[in-house]
């Protein structure tokens, strides 16, 4: 290991944590604000007729709208005196993050919960409970997501790796900390997705049994 | 006789001496300026005064200045100071009048000038071909400043061969954008120049482009000087003082004059000597304007004295004027204001045709990329022999561990190593990334498909021919989802300097106006080459499943 990268590494790891709490932060964001509406347009989807149109119309755009040019459009396109029932709207860069995270975490909440109601229509309360496994993915994938932030200033976890990274003139060094970045990213991630299997598989078994008892 | 020959020849010396003395005095900046003055204070109480005549005669001078350019103008409670606020003190004190300072920043000094609000400007505004249009520029022009590139001492970053593909921060409308834009700089852009010395401190910044003006105070704090250093210049730009372009004939007249003087006096020199500024331009032209062809009535006029305005005039494309028209006529048919500068200028159009076009080039590569590394590491991990399997499946994990915007800098990162950058190098990079990290996650569930195949086939005790063809058509609907995510991941690909449709509006708006309706272009061209995508895929679903699931 050569100099340069110990003696960014030594420092690297508070760094890079206090980083990767606005990651959560910015995830945490979104997935409430794409739960509340989500859930609206589920519930809108499932009422049928115009609302029922203009739900599934509205949540498709939201599906197709990428994350990266809503956050440019957000910080470029609303007006600097912007308003919101009288409040002043200042966009901070991790709420800048976090709303352009909406769209997708909102289409997310909204086609995975019409599923849920369905299965809960037709009487599967166990099949309806996957929303939540979902969720949780749903929030690690914004947690990766939110690494877009690093693109407009915010000190997320990417940007402290990219910060670091700068002050190594060797590729390999780069390379090694693009390493520990992607483990210190892929190892919660991992974790979770293995947490998600699991309590799917211990759902799927306990349907199962209740289905033959049935 | 000898007595009155000599009276007669010392009265004609001296008349002659009085007569050149006089008419050197009627050429002189400072007599030509005393003569305007004395004219504009005999026409008080005159109908329709000019606002030269208003300020005399009125007795207050109204000035627009900057409330915090450190070293230039800065206000403390009500004490100002600053190079530019001396100035005003010895223009206030020429003319004889009292001084009101009213506050100006970038955006709001053309403004004010045009609505009769301040009589003056003196607020680090530079003089550009673009500005003339707008207001009258004092002549000869109080300082001047170069765009400087400001990094961490330890940045090897010496000239233009080594900006392609950084970051650099800079300010929206800062004249010199275009120019690091034209350099493959990728911007990232703040409202206010203010932000940039703490964006540098906490590292959000590894470069910055201002002002050497703006940026002269922070190198005088040592923590500041120690840690940064400026890089290179470019775009030298003179700062002008400058009036309204409508009756204020007389009061331009007097501040060229004074100008000059002041030039000549070395007033502009002992107030940025008082300051602490760079005085090397100043220096330079008090050696202009001592000059004899310089130091005269009409010297402001004389093109070998005075200084150009910074050419910031960009071509305009062949149907400029018809776009002009169709916003107006937005304008009037709905109140809606529609600016579209990428139609207007030709590098703005250039660089707006390239985004379009690189842009649908990215997204058709990050699809058969994707493709590509689906059935390949679909059929590698679903392959028998551990040694493919493996690290097929090592590969997925990892790329699924890691946040797309890292990918892509470790795609980039690589690519410079073996290639040059450029704009092909960049997208490459860009299109492989995005291929590998939908790829792999499409491929893993064409893998989870294959088993499922398997199992089946094992369950049935039969072997069924097109195992993975089956497993691709079964693990459709992922396959499309993953499609569909490298669509939309594309515009991320600006990140690593890919100079798609984001880059390009990013950069056009960065030297022209129209941010809002550039955004909503761009997002409305994204939607709907997303929801274009999603209906091909939607098609190659419904042939996937039909074909090859059973």
């Amino acid at each position: 290991m050569s100099p340069a990268l110990q003696q960014v590494l030594a420092t690297f790891l508070p760094l890079f944590l206090r980083g990767m709490a606005v990651n959560f932060e910015i995830a945490a964001i979104a997935l409430v604000v794409g739960l509340a509406l989500g859930l609206l347009f589920a519930f809108a989807r499932l009422a049928r007729g115009l609302l029922g149109a203009l739900s599934a119309t509205v949540t498709g755009l939201m599906r197709a709208a990428p994350t990266f040019v809503v956050m440019f459009f957000l910080l470029n396109a609303l007006p600097r005196n912007a308003s919101l029932f009288g409040i002043p709207i200042d966009l901070s860069g991790v709420m800048a993050v976090a709303i352009s995270l909406v769209p997708y975490s909102a289409a997310y909440v909204a086609d995975n919960a019409v599923q849920a109601l369905a299965q809960l229509r037709q009487g599967s309360a166990l099949a309806a409970l996957l929303f939540l496994p979902n969720l949780t993915r749903a929030f690690f994938v914004l947690v990766m997501s939110s690494g877009a932030g690093a693109a407009i200033g915010v000190n997320e976890g990417i940007a402290v790796i990219l910060h670091q990274a700068e002050q190594l003139p060797d590729i390999e060094d780069k390379l090694a900390l693009f390493a520990v970045g992607i483990a210190l990213f892929g190892v919660p991630l991992q974790a979770a997705f293995y947490l998600i299997r699991v309590l799917q598989a211990r759902l799927s078994r306990v349907m199962i049994r209740r289905h033959v008892k049935a | 006789m000898r007595l009155l020959w000599r009276a007669v020849v010392g009265l004609c010396l001296a008349l002659a001496t009085w007569a050149t003395a006089g008419a050197q005095d009627v050429r002189s900046p400072d007599a030509a300026l005393a003569q305007v003055l004395e004219e504009a204070r005999a026409s008080c109480g005159q109908p329709n005064p000019d606002r030269l005549v208003k300020v005399l005669c009125g007795g207050t001078l109204r000035i627009g200045v900057r409330d915090y350019y450190p070293l230039f103008s800065t206000r403390d409670g009500e004490k100002r100071d600053g190079y530019e606020l001396d100035i005003a003190d010895a223009i206030a004190d020429r003319l004889g009048v009292k001084l009101e300072f009213v506050r100006v920043n970038a955006a709001s000094r053309i403004p004010l000038l045009a609505e009769d609000r301040i009589d003056l400007v003196i607020a680090t505004m530079g003089h550009n071909t673009q500005r003339d249009s707008q207001v009258r520029f004092v002549r000869p022009h109080y300082y001047q400043s170069e765009t400087t590139v400001v990094g961490p001492r330890a940045a090897i970053v010496a000239s233009w061969l080594d900006m392609p593909g950084r970051t650099v921060c800079a300010t929206v409308g800062n004249g010199s954008n275009a120019e690091l834009v034209s350099h493959d700089v990728r911007l990232m852009l703040f409202d206010e120049a203010g932000v940039l010395p703490g964006k540098l401190r906490d590292g959000t910044c590894q470069l910055a482009a201002q002002d050497d003006s703006f940026f002269a105070y922070y190198f005088t704090e040592p923590d500041f000087a120690a840690a940064f250093s400026q890089k290179f210049g470019f775009a030298q730009v003179p700062w002008g003082m400058a009036v309204a372009r409508t009756g204020s004939d007389r009061l331009a007249r007097a501040l060229d004059l004074m100008s000059q003087i002041f030039h000549r006096d070395g007033v502009f020199l002992d107030i940025a000597r008082k300051h602490h500024i760079s005085t090397n331009f100043l220096r330079e032209q008090q050696a202009v304007w001592k000059r004899i062809d310089c130091d005269t009535a009409t010297g402001s006029t004389n093109q070998a004295c005075i200084l150009p305005a910074l050419d910031a005039d960009l071509e305009p494309t062949s149907f400029a004027a018809r776009v002009s028209t169709f916003e107006s006529w937005i304008n009037a048919k709905t109140g809606t204001s529609i600016l579209l500068p990428m139609l207007k200028t030709v590098p703005a159009w250039s660089l707006f045709l390239g985004g379009v076009a690189n842009s649908l080039i990215l997204i058709a590569g990050a699809l058969l990329s994707t493709l590509v590394f689906a059935l390949l590491l679909g059929g590698a991990q679903a392959a028998p022999w551990r040694l493919l399997h493996w690290p097929a499946h090592a590969l997925t994990v990892v790329l699924q561990s890691s946040p797309i915007v890292l990918t892509l800098v470790i795609a980039a990162a690589l690519a410079r190593e073996f290639f040059d950058f450029s704009d092909v190098v960049a997208l490459g990079a860009a299109i492989m990334a995005l291929g590998l990290v939908n790829g792999s996650n499409a491929g893993q569930a064409i893998s989870e498909a294959v088993a499922t195949v398997r199992a089946e086939d094992a369950r049935d005790g039969v072997r069924r021919g097109h195992r993975f063809r089956r497993a691709v058509g079964r693990s459709s609907s992922q396959l499309v989802s993953f499609l569909v995510n490298a669509a939309k991941g594309t515009p991320i690909a600006s990140f690593i300097g890919a100079p798609e449709l984001l880059s390009a509006l990013t950069d056009i708006t960065s030297f022209s106006t129209g941010r809002v309706t550039t955004y909503w272009l761009l997002l409305i061209f994204y939607i709907v080459v997303v929801m274009a995508v999603v209906w091909l895929c939607g098609r190659l679903q419904h042939w996937l499943a039909r074909s090859y699931a059973t």
